[in-house]
């Protein structure tokens, strides 16, 4: 921004008649316009909720542009959103003012060279920035306190900075990392690495396949245990697929994932599916098939039958441009902004690292920002609404109830006809950055694509990890990693149940769960040290032990939990107006619910017994005592109590897994397998990590691990070429971006009010969605 | 010179004065200064005290100042939070408002390019007539601006033209959100507003006059203990027409962002985020007149007329208080339940109210 424009708003507090009382007035009447972006929301709203209460300062939270004065940006503003924010700025009346929260939101933090973020100081004037990744409530209210200070007029030249000599070896260049990225240029790219295992199902399965598929296929491939690859031609891809739906029951696809392979000029295209019929609820059969590299190839889609690939296919068009013959959703951009290129091609390159600057060289690339300011709309859609006398609203990005995503609702009197979503709000490019990145450098980046169910997104990239490099966890570290796996799941409920009250108009509800959450994230602190984002699983076990102490607050804690709990059930649960509210609403049969591709605690609530727990189960799942929950009604309520349920499961879990780890020996927490060399490094890993992992590199194939994240199947797809030490392709199919869908199907002819209810009862988090 | 004596007889506020006699003695000695006899005379005139002091602008304005306080620190002692706090610690942030007004005051008001420009300026203010014209009807006590035998009525009537402002206010934003806010504001109206008047018209029945005064005299025993039906309805009728939590249908935050309000900023969102107070207070007065005895109560020595005053003000706020209660208790109804409730269950509710009445006034209680 120009230099005269940063203090214009300031300047306008000190001048004209009552200066005094214009200061103090806007002084402690603050009210942030919250900006949720991305994952620095959810630390945004501990600092409201009761923990921190930041009301005490007079900053009320106001989702309205017109009324409020003050944006707290949260963290990352991707080119899509970018337009959003000036918007929003710009219809704010004066004065007004503007905190940047979160290291994204300075120079993009561990997003730093994605194709999609912008920075927000090229967009608004900001006054204050708070540092961290995310920042921690006490620091927005720094910041919160700090635009006070500057309101006031206080010179902040002022402050003496200490510098202190930091203790280095001498001769010891400590900056440039002691690992080097390795590209191989030309890697032999295969899908289908066949893997000897123990199961004999499979081979079964393979002989049965081959029957049926007859001539439609080229080659069949077990990979590992409850993995299948088919690979097959572009032509014979539907009747694959068909035969696989209509002899196998095959109901549902888990994954679309195309594979750019320059120097062989193809794309590999691969749909990951399975069912949900008992047998077969394990494997996973990977149908892949191998195009040509153009400008725009073109395939069949096979929305009609496995209509849960739909979003999917819509995303790999944005990524790779390969047109989906079939599929209605090709004819904009989903998740991108629309002026973007393909950037998951591989001859899109990002910007390297470089450790040591010179004079002129900008640190992060040039970023275009948007032209214009308008929020394109697919066309023709405001013309069809006209003439069927429909009421079109556009609801977000930046709405109170929203989200950071779009929805574009079209109404008939009081009730829903159809909304359609307009993702990508928060899309920071994790796959295209994860190609770029050491394996071990994804962890924290795959994190934050969920801090509110952190845990559950690290443990599902180091299981792939594990799976490929076919090691052996720690029985310690298999407890402790369920053990942390669940207090993730609950914080991820709490946030929802949070988020949920609050688009009920409940704001008491969110109060008390946030109380509750504050507890879980305390837990979480004493064991990593970290609030949100611990990377605290690395492959072959867990970064350090932990201690008998944390592990009794733990236990403690879960009778405190329960105490509070009851209070939370008091007023919201059981409140009739919330009940009547939520019940018969949304409605989702099992069938629907399948064919949706809806995952996790809700299809669960629409009668399916599908928890991957249970179905291949991972750590320590299998020997402890605790029950799936499954529900029939397939509404809100049914959606949201059966995750209730599964929170009191997950205490079960706790306090077993916590019981159990009591008793055990102390010993060690990482695998010796991974470690090499570095053996003394197995009860902490504290100043090892790099060597001993800089240089992992995963045998060639494609490896696929799938958990139950908080809100419900996450799926990690990596492909490693062998050669080089960074993952060739990594997909991430993340458990709201397979539910949007789900909302949208479930509001269609419901009452308006009625959106938001089924919104909450899914729990949609855009971050999570859009990676 | 002029007699002042004469001239305060000559207007005709002799004989209508507020008696406190804890002051009075402190006023008899003031009648050597000629201006300042007239001035207090003229302040304790009771029409004049009723329509600037008490019930009226001054009480108004500082409760206002203080509702919105109120509301903010009680929710947060419910919500395990303590509210505004920092502006002045050592009183709980007692003048948060008083910030908050400050901004709104020094703040650009917007009026965007679609809105249509008279009216959106106009509505804000002009809303006050509604909201302000009831006080001069509400008796404090035997306080009263305009004593009339017809003083309920009068107030149901201006009470009723509220929603037509608010409509204005939406229609006047042109905005979609505003829209959906101001249509369901609209459908909330009618759903309310029917019960309502016939839960107030019972209780005219019951007391067999309309005449706010007369109708705290006859409560020997509370109105709210002889029909609590229309009490009821009467109760959620308030929540319902000052948009309270489960009614919180046509502002609806997280659906509508605000409803009729979204386009509003500056000044002209502070008046009207007042303005449901304002609302809530004259509900709440009409309330403890009808339902709660008006300011009938123990007799606190040496404050005379003050004593009505003051029991009527603390019945008032505790009603102000019970309807601000309801915001952390409940989440929001859907429109459609609104109206369910509206024209189900609270009609049949407001004529059981309506029979109740003409049962006990044939039997003739009061």
């Amino acid at each position: 921004m120009e230099g005269d424009d940063k203090d214009r708003n300031i300047r306008i507090l000190h001048s004209g008649v009552l200066t005094p009382l214009r200061r103090w007035g806007t002084k402690w009447s603050l009210w942030p316009c919250h900006f949720v972006t991305s994952c620095c929301g959810v630390e945004l709203a501990h600092a409201f909720a009761c923990g921190f209460d930041g009301e005490r300062l007079g900053t009320l939270n106001m989702g309205i542009s017109r009324q409020a004065n003050f944006i707290i940006v949260e963290g990352t503003i991707t080119r899509k959103m970018a337009r959003a924010l000036r918007i929003v700025w710009e219809q704010m009346p004066d004065p007004k003012f503007v905190n940047v929260i979160g290291a994204c939101g300075q120079r993009g933090g561990i997003f730093w060279n994605s194709y999609n973020i912008t920075r927000p100081s090229e967009i608004v004037p900001v006054d204050f920035f708070i540092p961290g990744c995310p920042i921690t409530p006490e620091g927005l209210l720094r910041g919160v306190r700090a635009v006070q200070e500057k309101i006031e007029g206080r010179d902040r030249t002022t402050i003496k900075f200490k510098t202190a000599a930091l203790p280095s070896e001498e001769g010891k260049e400590n900056r440039i990392p002691t690992t080097a990225k390795i590209f191989a240029p030309t890697p032999a790219i295969r899908v289908d690495v066949p893997k000897e295992v123990d199961w004999d199902f499979g081979r079964e399965m393979v002989k049965n396949l081959k029957a049926q598929l007859g001539d439609v296929y080229k080659s069949i491939t077990i990979t590992d245990k409850n993995r299948i690859a088919i690979k097959t031609t572009p032509e014979n891809l539907v009747k694959v697929a068909r035969k696989l739906s209509d002899t196998m029951g095959i109901d549902h696809a888990k994954n679309v994932n195309v594979i750019d392979v320059p120097h062989e000029r193809k794309f590999i295209v691969e749909y990951m599916v399975s069912s949900y019929r008992e047998e077969l609820m394990p494997v996973i059969i990977t149908i892949f098939t191998e195009i040509g590299r153009e400008a725009e190839p073109v395939l069949s889609s096979l929305t009609a039958l496995w209509e849960s690939g739909d979003y999917s296919e819509r995303e790999m068009h944005d990524f790779f441009g390969i047109r989906f013959e079939g599929n209605e959703g090709m004819n904009r951009k989903f998740l991108l902004a629309p002026e973007t290129e393909t950037p998951l091609r591989k001859d899109f390159k990002l910007e390297e690292e470089r450790y040591v600057l010179e004079d002129g060289t900008p640190f992060a690339p040039a970023i275009e920002l948007p032209s214009d300011l308008k929020m394109p709309l697919s066309e023709g859609l405001l013309e069809e609404a006209e003439k069927s006398d429909d009421f079109v609203v556009l609801i977000g990005p930046h709405h109170t109830g929203s989200g950071h995503l779009r929805w574009i609702m079209r109404m008939k009197g009081d009730v829903i006809v159809d909304v359609i979503p307009d993702p990508g709000y928060v899309h920071r490019s994790m796959e295209k950055l994860a190609e770029n990145r050491l394996y071990i450098q994804n962890i924290p980046l795959f994190e934050r694509a969920n801090i509110s169910d952190p845990i559950n997104m690290n443990l599902g990239y180091v299981r792939a990890i594990e799976k490929a490099l076919g090691i052996e966890v720690p029985e310690r570290a298999k407890y402790i990693r369920t053990m942390m796996a669940e207090l993730s799941r609950m914080g991820a409920f709490f946030y929802d149940s949070g988020i949920f009250s609050l688009f009920t108009g409940h704001s008491t509800g969110f109060m008390y769960v946030w109380a509750i959450r504050e507890m879980i994230l305390e837990a979480i602190v004493r064991m990593t040290g970290s609030r949100c984002t611990p990377s605290f699983i690395i492959p072959g076990g867990i970064r350090r032990d932990i201690s008998d102490d944390v592990l009794n607050m733990t236990s403690n804690f879960t009778s405190a939990v329960n105490k509070r709990l009851q209070k939370f059930e008091d007023i919201f649960i059981y409140n009739p107006v919330f009940v009547a509210r939520a019940k018969g609403v949304g409605v989702l049969t099992r069938e629907e619910a399948i064919r949706y591709g809806i995952v996790g605690p809700f299809l669960r609530a629409s009668g399916v017994d599908y928890d991957i727990r249970k179905v291949e189960p991972y750590e320590v799942y299998d020997k402890l005592d605790w029950e799936v929950t499954t529900g029939d009604a397939g509404d809100c309520l049914g959606r949201y109590m059966g995750r209730y349920e599964e929170i009191k499961q997950s205490l079960r879990i706790l306090k077993q897994a916590v019981d159990a780890l009591k008793e055990m020996p102390r010993g060690d927490v990482i695998s010796e397998e991974v470690l090499g060399e570095y053996k003394e490094a197995s009860k902490d890993i504290k100043g090892h990590l790099f060597h001993a992992y800089g240089n992992l590199v995963l045998p060639r194939g494609e490896w696929t691990s799938v958990i139950e994240a908080g809100r419900g199947t996450l799926l990690y797809s990596i492909l490693s070429d062998g050669e080089s030490n960074v993952p060739y392709r990594v997909r991430v199919v993340t458990p709201c971006w397979m539910n949007l869908r789900g909302i949208i199907e479930a509001s269609k002819g419901e009452r308006v009010a009625d959106f938001w209810t089924i919104y909450g009862s899914f729990g949609y988090f855009p971050p999570e969605a859009d990676r | 010179m002029i007699d002042i004596n004469t001239v305060i007889t000559g207007l005709g506020i002799e004989g209508n004065q507020v008696s406190v006699p804890l002051i009075q003695q402190m006023l008899d000695l003031l009648p050597e200064i000629p201006m300042i006899k007239l001035l207090i005379s003229f302040i304790l005139w009771k029409p004049f005290f009723a329509a600037l002091i008490c019930p009226g602008f001054a009480t108004l304005g500082i409760l206002l100042l203080f509702f919105p306080w109120i509301e903010r620190k009680l929710c947060g002692r419910i919500q395990w939070r303590v509210g505004p706090h920092e502006i002045v610690w050592w009183l709980g942030g007692i003048i948060q408002l008083l910030a908050d007004s400050l901004r709104f005051l020094f703040q650009e008001v917007i009026v965007h390019k679609d809105a249509h420009r008279p009216y959106f300026l106009q509505f804000p203010f002009l809303t006050f007539i509604p909201a302000l014209l009831p006080l001069l009807f509400i008796p404090a006590g035997n306080i009263v601006a305009i004593e009339t035998p017809y003083a309920i009525q009068i107030i149901l009537a201006v009470i009723c033209l509220f929603p037509l402002f608010i409509l204005g206010l939406g229609w006047a934003s042109n905005s979609r959100f505003a829209f959906i806010g101001t249509v369901r504001e609209a459908f909330m109206y009618f759903a309310y507003e029917v019960p309502f008047i016939i839960a107030v018209l019972g209780m005219i029945i019951l007391y067999g006059t309309s005449d706010p005064v007369g109708i705290a005299n006859k409560q020997s025993i509370w109105g709210i203990i002889l029909n609590p039906v229309a009490a009821l309805t009467f109760f959620i009728a308030a929540a319902m027409a000052t948009s309270r939590m489960p009614f919180e249908i046509a502002e609806a935050d997280q659906e509508l962002a605000a409803g009729p309000h979204v386009e509003y900023s500056g000044i002209a969102f502070g008046l009207i985020y007042v303005l449901c107070y304002e609302k809530a207070y004259v509900l709440a007065g009409l309330m403890t007149i009808l339902f709660l005895g008006g300011g009938s109560g123990p007799e606190i020595a040496g404050l005379g007329d003050l004593s009505g005053v003051i029991w009527f003000l603390l019945k008032t706020l505790i009603v102000l208080t019970t309807l601000f209660v309801l915001r952390t208790i409940y989440p929001r109804y859907r429109l459609d339940q609104g109206l369910s409730i509206g024209w189900g269950a609270m009609l049949s509710l407001s004529l059981i109210a309506l029979a109740l009445s003409i049962a006990l006034a044939q039997v003739g209680v009061i």
